[in-house]
């Protein structure tokens, strides 16, 4: 099977049509699929007159914002699957993880750390390694999230104290 | 004595086999069944959460819940105890069931529960399934306690005024950085791509479905926060191990349902609130909600139940940031940051290059938020140099070699919970040229200038159905004074940073007075669209201006009808925290139908009395027409 990347919305990776995701079957696709993202075809902000129509709408709208993902094998009724935590976060949050990488902290930051098993009182390290190595992780994430998160693996076991702390 | 023997292992192997027959389960369930009907387990309370059956008007049941598969009955939809039975006999078999396709004691795992605990199921006899799909979801949700989330309105929208809720199901040993990990648990309409203009209206009258889904919180902060510029309140929810499991076992069996969606009752927030219903049977949310479901109400209801909300927090959009940040910046700083965004070749500059790292971090990051405000709201494809402009900024950043320091902002408005109530009546008397009058008013919602403004988004208003009756005693007339079918106003102050324009839309009716008729029916429609400022005198004020077109349909024009444009000038302040003053003055000009021009002027003053009291003093002049009116307002 091809991984297609289409263009398909958020909901279809965490559940619209099935409900709290649950599959008819359990997805069991060749791998997870990731493709760029992009919030594309999101009018929210944009215009008034939309603005104004989508208020009414507040509460709908999966397919207000389109992301392109891969089709299946990332999640399991709805929950992404544990190998593919990182990779995902990764690649949905690259814009804020690319501005808190070079602020040296930040929600997204702390929040990828923990999925990569560094403990919180080494945080503070592993957000000064991000800041120092910048310009080498952003074009890494720009290949692709797997890529960035490999660089981030690599830095981290070329660390002196992350290579210790880090769980995995 | 052999064949004794012989005959009684014949015997008992016979009773054996007729022990494990078939018919045992039948057997098993006709007791269950007779059990539950004694009990009366399909009356209670609890079994009518689980399949969300409500009361008809005219008696008998009826499940809100629309997909067929939900019930093990095929007359589950209107009949608790056939779903009842047909649901214990089903725990029986492995079919699978349910949209998600699982023996049905798996998929409707909180039912299960519930008739296994009021039953006392016999394991030997009705042998529990082990529901490995169920487990692995609930347990990676590693769940220590439930938020409620609501997203506050958009700027520059008042009709978001509704908001949104949604629950996130918060993680063990995650903090205030790692929140964002967590899985929420959401409701929505499923709305087609392109579905056109008509959406909205087609969900006011229930053609779409609802569904559940868990979505991670990250993307609805990137949702909320970063492209639509709302701001969050997160309500963290005190429930017991019991009621969390409550929560969870039956937001997985909602993955089986979908319901179509109402956009004014049946909504996100009441079908969130039946789940929390369902986890604390005593808390009766849902009831609450006769004829429509409020998010900001939803949110009110919930924090005034004793003990039910632990902590509240909030979490600012990328625009509050934005604001704040440049508000704590003396001018020389914040024009700076500004340059920088513009042009990078400001980083350069000895103003920049003079200030303490820890002052060109904040300057850097200010420009970068500032950057991305861009990027998530210019028409159009986000522009390449825009990006560029960011990398650079980054960049420059990540060479300070400094973290960022923590920036606390505090919100525009009040937690959304201070605010008045969504309906209002309103009782006032008053002089009208040389007639004097009383009036009673009621408005179906929601929030005008000048309601008190605590939990509202400054500056934006938005009223529906409101209606006044009034009464002349010189003249001794009763009438229909003014009806507001809609009325949407926003004002939102510019800066160097910030430049939407302010806008208005009304549609509903006045009582006029033209040529030979001193009180005429007046349908108006109009619209504006203009500019607003911000001053400071005693506290935070606006200026604005508009330019409006309007149309007016009444017997007492010529042709029965006048349509033309001016424009309008006005302020709106605080004086005290609870005194509050508007003052507008236009001219329009009606070159169509009856020609004629108007000149109207409005002062107005609000007193807040409490979070749901108040009263107002207007003046009202338009042509030769004066109006004062004072009235009371109570909101419930």
């Amino acid at each position: 099977m091809s991984k297609k990347v289409l263009l398909f919305a958020v909901a279809i990776l965490f559940g619209a049509q099935t409900g709290l995701a649950m599959a008819a079957n359990p997805d069991t696709g060749p791998g997870c699929g990731l493709g760029k993202l992009a919030w594309s075809d999101y009018k929210g902000q944009k215009e008034i007159a939309p603005q104004v129509m989508m208020a009414t709408t507040n509460a709908f709208g999966f397919y207000t914002f389109a992301i392109s993902l891969g089709t299946s094998g990332c999640t399991n009724d709805g929950k992404i699957m544990s190998e593919h935590k990182t990779t995902v976060f990764a690649s949905l949050n690259f814009d804020a993880l690319s501005a808190e990488m070079a602020q040296g902290q930040g929600e997204h930051l702390a929040s990828l750390a923990t999925l990569m098993g560094i403990p919180a009182e080494r945080h503070g390290e592993f957000f000064a390694m991000t800041q120092e190595r910048y310009t080498s992780l952003v074009q890494a994430g720009e290949t692709s999230p797997v890529a960035l998160v490999k660089s981030l693996n690599d830095a981290i076991a070329g660390h002196p104290v992350l290579a210790q702390a880090s769980v995995r | 004595m052999l064949v004794h023997i012989l005959a009684l292992a014949v015997t008992l192997s016979v009773s054996a086999i007729a022990d494990a027959q078939p018919s045992d389960p039948e057997h098993y369930l006709t007791q269950l069944i007779e059990q539950a009907q004694e009990k009366r387990l399909a009356e209670q309370r609890e079994w009518h959460l689980l399949l969300h059956y409500r009361k008809e008007l005219f008696g008998g049941y009826e499940s809100e819940q629309d997909d067929p598969r939900f019930f093990m009955s095929s007359k589950g939809k209107t009949d608790p105890s056939a779903e009842l039975s047909a649901t214990l006999a089903q725990f029986f078999s492995d079919e699978l069931v349910g949209r998600s396709q699982q023996p049905a004691q798996c998929a409707f795992v909180a039912r299960y529960h519930w008739l296994k605990e009021q039953l006392a199921f016999d394991p030997s006899r009705l042998p529990p399934r082990a529901c490995e799909r169920f487990q692995h979801w609930y347990d990676d949700f590693e769940v220590d306690s439930i938020s409620l989330i609501f997203p506050s309105s958009f700027l520059n929208n008042p009709a978001s005024m509704f908001g949104h809720t949604l629950f996130r199901v918060d993680q063990k040993g995650q903090t205030e950085q790692t929140r964002i990990l967590s899985y929420t648990v959401n409701f929505a309409a499923d709305v087609p791509p392109n579905s056109g203009f008509l959406y909205p209206i087609r969900g006011i009258f229930g053609s779409y479905r609802g569904y559940f889904s868990t979505i991670p919180y990250y993307l609805k902060v990137q949702q909320y926060r970063d492209i639509e510029n709302r701001d969050i309140w997160e309500y963290r929810l005190n429930l017991t191990e019991t009621q969390l499991q409550r929560f969870l076992m039956h937001a997985w069996e909602m993955g089986n349902a979908y319901f179509d969606y109402f956009y004014f009752k049946e909504n996100c927030s009441y079908h969130l609130l039946a789940l929390l219903d369902y986890a604390d049977p005593s808390l009766h949310l849902t009831d609450e909600f006769l004829f429509w479901t409020v998010p900001a109400d939803t949110v009110r209801l919930i924090v005034s139940k004793p003990g039910l909300v632990s902590t509240s927090t909030y979490r600012p959009s990328r625009s509050t940031v934005i604001r704040r940040k440049r508000e704590f910046l003396p001018p020389s700083e914040r024009d700076l940051a500004h340059r920088v965004t513009q042009d990078i070749g400001e980083l350069t500059s000895p103003a920049f290059s003079q200030l303490t790292p820890v002052k060109q971090a904040f300057v850097l990051d200010l420009a970068s938020d500032y950057l991305r405000y861009q990027i998530e709201t210019t028409r159009k494809d986000p522009k390449p140099e825009l990006k560029e402009r960011n990398r650079a900024v980054l960049t420059a950043r990540s060479q300070l070699h400094i973290p960022s320091e923590e920036f606390a902002v505090r919100p525009f408005a009040k937690q959304p919970e201070l605010g008045h109530k969504m309906l209002q009546a309103s009782l006032g008397g008053g002089w009208r040229n040389n007639d004097t009058f009383e009036e009673a008013t009621f408005r179906g919602g929601y929030h005008d200038l000048l309601d008190p403004e605590a939990g509202y988004t400054p500056n934006a208003q938005i009223e529906m159905a409101a209606v006044t009756v009034r009464h002349y005693n010189r003249a001794d007339q009763t009438r229909v004074e003014r009806a507001t079918l809609l009325n949407l106003l926003s004002l939102s102050p510019m800066d160097s940073v910030f430049h939407s324009p302010s806008w208005r839309l009304g549609v509903g009716m006045n009582t006029i007075r033209h040529h030979d008729c001193p009180l005429c029916s007046n349908g108006v429609f109009n619209a504006g669209i203009g500019g607003a400022k911000e001053f400071r005198l005693l506290s935070r004020g606006v200026f604005f201006a508009f330019a409006d077109a309007e149309a007016n349909i009444s017997k007492a024009y010529h042709e029965l009808h006048r349509v033309g444009g001016g424009a309008t000038v006005g302020m709106l302040a605080d004086l005290t925290e609870r005194w509050k003053i508007m003052a507008t003055g236009s001219y329009l000009y009606f070159p169509l139908g009856d020609k004629s021009d108007d000149f109207r002027w409005h002062v107005g003053s609000r007193f807040t009395l409490s979070q749901n009291w108040a009263v107002r003093l207007e003046y009202n002049h338009r042509d030769r027409d004066n109006d004062v009116l004072f009235r009371v307002q109570a909101f419930f």
